[in-house]
């Protein structure tokens, strides 16, 4: 009877047990959240209500500004200092000075109390707004309803369709897409390095405290080294899902609980967010048709993008996983081991370099990352929100498949002499020795 | 019976012969010490007895068949250099290695019941390793080498770390295994225990076998035809020998004198034994055999 079920129990539930895994298990997702929600929140406390007193050496802004529910601009008139001593008194929240003379497009803001940053964006706005008129009328003698007229029907807006070979159309917001993409592939990457590092550390401490040599009396290296690499696996997997299920109900929660125009925001923040690699299409979300492409966001290929995040995590944390056992084998502590650990880390670490400053899921280069295995869990997952013809998906699965073979047979030789070499710091050559042997 | 049967094992390391055509067997129901110098090739014969790694030629013979994976059901190894796992707890830990042995959870949960109740350990169960002393841990490691009841054991340097008290508690188990029916290979430095409890010994060097055979027949084989004999009265001053016989060393105790005799080519202990009969009242007489550390320094030097 195989022995590895048993290797497999005791890797599992030695792991699960321990404190550190519920400890990640938990804090990873709240530091997720958090890194969404406090930005969220800390925009949504800035837009507190502001009162400015407004002060013009020309007089010309005076009953120009627009007030807003959250910005009141009024004109009390007055010396520039007088208003400023009101303005310490609680009066108003800041005094705009609009400067005179041929200075009549600048202003100081003076403030006490520090008001939202986003406020002198507001008030530059509502200025260059202003001037643009005035120019418009005084300059140029433009009625300025036509204007609105014209600048009302030159607007355009572009959707984004993708279209594939069966006819079948879906809305593609490509921002988002980059987005998923770009989390995809640092999310392999991160569990992929740390499930992989956990395998060989242990198989480090298992050869240094020398109970490898009872246990390899009673099974086969190669049995006990799947049943480790296994073990850890399905470790991944619960603890990955536990985390997707807590930051689920986290935000679940957290929509539920706050009002309305706080989830309002969170979800102009997120988008924000997603748009700002491109930073392009700030237009679209100012002209609010944002709103109707996250539509697109539910005919995203959800199904697909699940799936090959759980097939390429997998085949990318084997294929380091046995590698770094392998290595892990060959030396008797962490820092010996780091000489082998870099150059085979190299390929995920270009990758992820490679899909964070290439702008373009389509990419020659990151066509290619795609297909090479070894880089292409983290550059594949990357293409998929943009959608990848199958023929390429295929291929590159394969290729990290047989790939997953391979680093598995070599590490499997490595392990078997490297576990009972002790005192000698081991090179290349002699792994090399070692896998022809 | 023989219950091993090395035949012809070589097995080389880049360049480095550690086993050469090495044959030797290991008879059932003994304890065999295995002894060597550092370096010998001990541990390498160790890992190919215990199926770790496979001779380069020449093959094992275990219980008349070839050594396989599946024996190593049968077969209980205690390491030299001891580990366990450090945060495991010490039942868990035992069962898991019996059930990599090939026992049944339930079957290794009952016998280590068995194996802590005979050493007054039963409070450990849940304890993890890492707070046992050594001692304990010690104590531990040969639990889990006899566990699985297996035939054959290995012990490699089984006395190292241990207090008098707790080695003379493993001296013992080690002979009522035997009793009960194991053989057991003996691998240590310790040529005191060697010449105690071992039946038999092979010494190699160098990857060769040196010496091999009955305990005191490889003694005898190297005896300097030395006797040792006490007799009583301390107011005999002066003493005759036979002829053929040397004294080497004269020594009072209490009331007798010890005296150390070398014979030479012709004579024979009969006739010591006849004179000093006549003349004195022996109260002991024995041939003085080489120790075992002799015998080793003199065959590895």
């Amino acid at each position: 009877m195989s022995k590895i079920p048993i290797i497999i129990a005791r890797e599992f539930s030695s792991r699960v047990k321990k404190k550190s895994f519920i400890i990640t298990t938990i804090l990873l997702p709240l530091v997720m959240v958090a890194m969404i929600v406090i930005p969220v929140y800390v925009m949504s406390q800035q837009d507190k209500e502001c009162t400015i007193y407004v002060l013009d050496d020309n007089d010309y802004f005076i009953n120009r500004f627009t007030n807003t529910d959250k910005l009141h601009f009024e004109y009390p008139g007055g010396e520039l200092e007088s208003l400023k001593q009101r303005c310490v008194r609680g009066e108003c929240d800041a005094v705009l000075h609009i400067l005179g003379g041929s200075q009549s497009n600048q202003a100081n803001l003076f403030f006490e109390e520090e008001p939202p940053l986003s406020l002198k964006g507001k008030v530059e706005e509502q200025m260059d707004k202003i001037i643009f008129d005035k120019t418009l009328t005084d300059s140029f003698h433009i009625d300025l309803q036509k204007y609105e007229i014209i600048k009302q029907t030159s607007q355009s807006s572009v959707a984004t369709i993708q279209i594939d070979a069966d006819g079948k159309e879906r809305a593609s917001l490509m921002e988002l897409n980059r987005f998923v993409g770009i989390i995809c592939g640092v999310l392999i990457y991160f569990f992929v390095f740390m499930y992989a590092n956990q395998v060989m550390r242990s198989a480090i401490e298992e050869k240094s405290n020398r109970i490898i040599e009872i246990i390899i009396s009673s099974v086969k290296p190669f049995e006990f080294m799947m049943g480790k690499i296994v073990g850890v696996a399905l470790v991944g997997i619960l603890q990955f899902a536990l985390q997707i299920g807590i930051v689920f109900v986290l935000l679940v929660g957290i929509q539920f609980c706050l009002p309305s125009s706080f989830t309002e925001t969170t979800v102009t923040a997120s988008e924000v967010a997603t748009t700002a690699p491109g930073a392009a299409d700030t237009m679209a979300i100012q002209n609010s048709t944002l709103f109707s492409d996250i539509s697109s966001y539910y005919s995203f290929p959800f199904t697909t993008l699940i799936i090959c995040f759980f097939v390429y995590f997998l085949l990318g944390y084997l294929i380091y996983a046995s590698l770094y056992a392998g290595l892990g084998s060959a030396t008797d502590n962490e820092t010996d081991s780091n000489q082998f650990v870099l150059p085979i880390s190299l390929p995920l670490i270009f990758t992820i370099m490679a899909i964070t400053m290439e702008s373009s899921p389509q990419s020659g280069l990151i066509r290619c990352l795609s297909i090479i295995p070894f880089t292409s869990p983290i550059a594949m997952l990357y293409r998929i929100p943009s959608g990848v013809p199958v023929w390429e998906l295929a291929l590159s699965l394969i290729l990290l498949f047989s790939t997953f073979l391979l680093c598995v047979w070599i590490s499997a030789k490595i392990y078997r002499v490297g576990l009972l070499m002790y005192g000698k710091k081991v090179t290349w050559k002699e792994l090399w020795r070692w896998i022809r042997m | 019976m023989k219950l091993i049967d090395v035949q012809k094992v070589t097995k080389k390391f880049s360049g480095n012969t550690a086993l050469d055509e090495l044959s030797f067997s290991i008879p059932q129901g003994c304890i065999f010490g295995l002894l060597g110098p550092n370096g010998a090739g001990k541990s390498t014969l160790i890992r190919i007895l215990t199926h770790i790694t496979m001779p380069d030629s020449g093959q094992v013979i275990f219980q008349g068949h070839p050594l396989q994976a599946s024996d190593v059901a049968n077969i209980g190894y205690l390491p030299e250099e001891r580990g366990l796992y450090k945060k495991m707890k010490v039942s868990e830990q035992v069962i898991y290695l019996a059930r990599l042995r090939g026992m049944s959870k339930d079957e290794a949960t009952v016998k280590l019941q068995h194996w802590f109740e005979k050493f007054e350990i039963s409070s450990w169960w849940n304890r993890r390793v890492e707070e046992l002393s050594k001692g304990m841990q010690q104590k531990i490691q040969f639990i889990v080498t006899v566990v699985h009841h297996p035939d054959f054991l290995i012990f490699d340097e089984p006395f190292s770390g241990f207090d008098p008290i707790n080695a003379e508690t493993l001296k013992k188990e080690i002979i009522q295994l035997k009793q009960e029916g194991a053989t057991i290979i003996l691998s240590t430095h310790n040529m005191a225990s060697v010449e105690e409890i071992c039946d038999e010994i092979a010494l190699i060097n160098h990857g060769k076998l040196v010496l091999n055979g009955e305990i005191n027949e490889v003694r005898r084989r190297f005896k300097r035809n030395q006797f040792h004999i006490q007799i009583e009265g301390t107011q005999v001053t002066d003493i005759s020998l036979p002829d053929g016989f040397d004294l080497i060393k004269k020594q009072i105790r209490g009331t007798d004198v010890s005296l150390t005799l070398q014979q030479q080519d012709g004579a024979t202990s009969k006739q010591l034994l006849q004179y000093f009969n006549d003349k004195y009242t022996i109260t002991s007489f024995n041939e003085i055999l080489p120790s075992m550390n002799d015998v080793f320094i003199q065959n590895v030097k």
